[in-house]
């Protein structure tokens, strides 16, 4: 699907209120200042996905898109391997960088990304009036690459392209860098997209 | 596909549906549920690579380096016309197949139904498979040297290698 730059603005305006509650949410639970980037929206073919997302170790907090799409494709709260210790180390009240990531950090890393992408749904949703509900989570702290072909294997054999649109959200304080990545499939793309035009029209 | 140069022994880096054919070295990097899957012939030390991304192309002939019903004939036809001898010389390896997330049962374990169709080609048509290193929830990074007589090394997230 090819988005014209109408759309492509829209879809960015929707990251940006989503995006700013997920930050909102994170400074609350950091106690810090969390900054966020522009939405930046690619539209990858697969075959050139390793040059967007490499083999370097991230932790991955994925999430479905359910509700009136049953599987709308995914959310992800992805946060390198560094910056998800950072993490954890200021939730956990620790300081050790060279460290296994044990049960803790892993219950800590879902409770993150859990309280961040219902935040971002909410905020859409309100915005929308079109409900995704996230899945439960799984967590995955292994090569990104990995993670990201085996999301794009489950959406289907006619998948040639997808669109990634991702907010990247930074605490300077705790040096903490991560990025909330939308993986839509192709009918949650299509709602989203009509919806906002209809908004735009209606203003 | 442009004819391999030995000259420019720079790395091929094979992207998800894609497949090579030559002496160059080649690389799948970041292998979750894909297969990588590789195909070596000893004679004339001339290999091919593909990443494999689901097990059946259900008739879909546009890219058929990502189904792995259609990818191994691929690759034996691009071996055929290098000269390249009979099927039962050819040497396969391959790695990947994982599941990286547990949660996710709406397509039961796609990583397994690669590796297991991948089994079933290669028998059909004849080829043995010599090395494997697949399933778990693991990612692999896969690098293939044709020119080193076919190895092929794993490289895992923690940074633990192995050879196949």
């Amino acid at each position: 699907m090819k988005l014209s730059a109408v759309q492509a603005d829209a879809i960015q305006e929707l990251g940006n209120i989503g995006a700013a509650h997920a930050a909102t949410t994170l400074s609350q639970m950091l106690s810090s200042t969390v900054s966020m980037s522009v939405p930046a929206i690619k539209a990858v073919d697969l075959s050139e996905l390793g040059n967007h997302i490499g083999d370097e170790s991230a932790a991955m907090v994925v999430f479905e898109l359910q509700g009136e799409i049953p599987h709308g494709g995914f959310i992800i709260f992805y946060i390198t391997r560094e910056s998800a210790m950072r993490l954890t180390n200021t939730m956990l009240g620790m300081t050790d960088m060279d460290r296994a990531f044990n049960e803790m950090d892993q219950s800590a890393l879902l409770e993150v990304g859990n309280i961040m992408v219902s935040a971002f749904l909410d905020a859409t949703a309100e915005l929308l009036g079109f409900i995704m509900l996230p899945s439960p989570p799984a967590l995955s702290i292994d090569m990104a690459h990995a993670a990201m072909e085996s999301l794009i294997a489950q959406l289907g054999e006619e998948v040639d392209e997808v669109l990634l649109f991702s907010t990247e959200l930074i605490c300077e304080e705790h040096k903490i860098d991560s990025d909330i990545i939308m993986l839509p499939e192709i009918s949650t793309l299509k709602r989203i997209t009509e919806l906002l035009e209809a908004m735009m029209k209606s203003t | 596909m442009a004819e391999p140069n030995p000259q420019t022994m720079q790395t091929a880096m094979i992207g998800i549906g894609e497949y090579r054919v030559g002496s160059f070295p080649m690389m799948t990097i970041g292998l979750g549920s894909c297969i990588g899957l590789t195909l070596y012939d000893p004679q004339k030390k001339i290999g091919a690579m593909v990443h494999i991304m689901l097990p059946d192309s259900g008739g879909r002939t546009d890219r058929p380096g990502k189904y792995a019903d259609t990818a191994i004939p691929l690759l034996l036809k691009e071996l055929d016309k290098t000269g390249s001898s009979s099927n039962r010389s050819l040497v396969a390896k391959m790695a990947g197949g994982a599941c990286m997330f547990e949660y996710f049962g709406t397509n039961l374990n796609i990583g397994e139904r690669n590796t297991e169709k991948v089994r079933i080609i290669l028998k059909e048509l004849g080829i043995k498979l010599s090395a494997e290193d697949v399933g778990g929830k693991v990612g692999r990074t896969v690098t293939f040297l044709p020119a080193s007589g076919g190895k092929v090394s794993i490289r895992r997230a923690d940074g633990v290698t192995s050879e196949l």
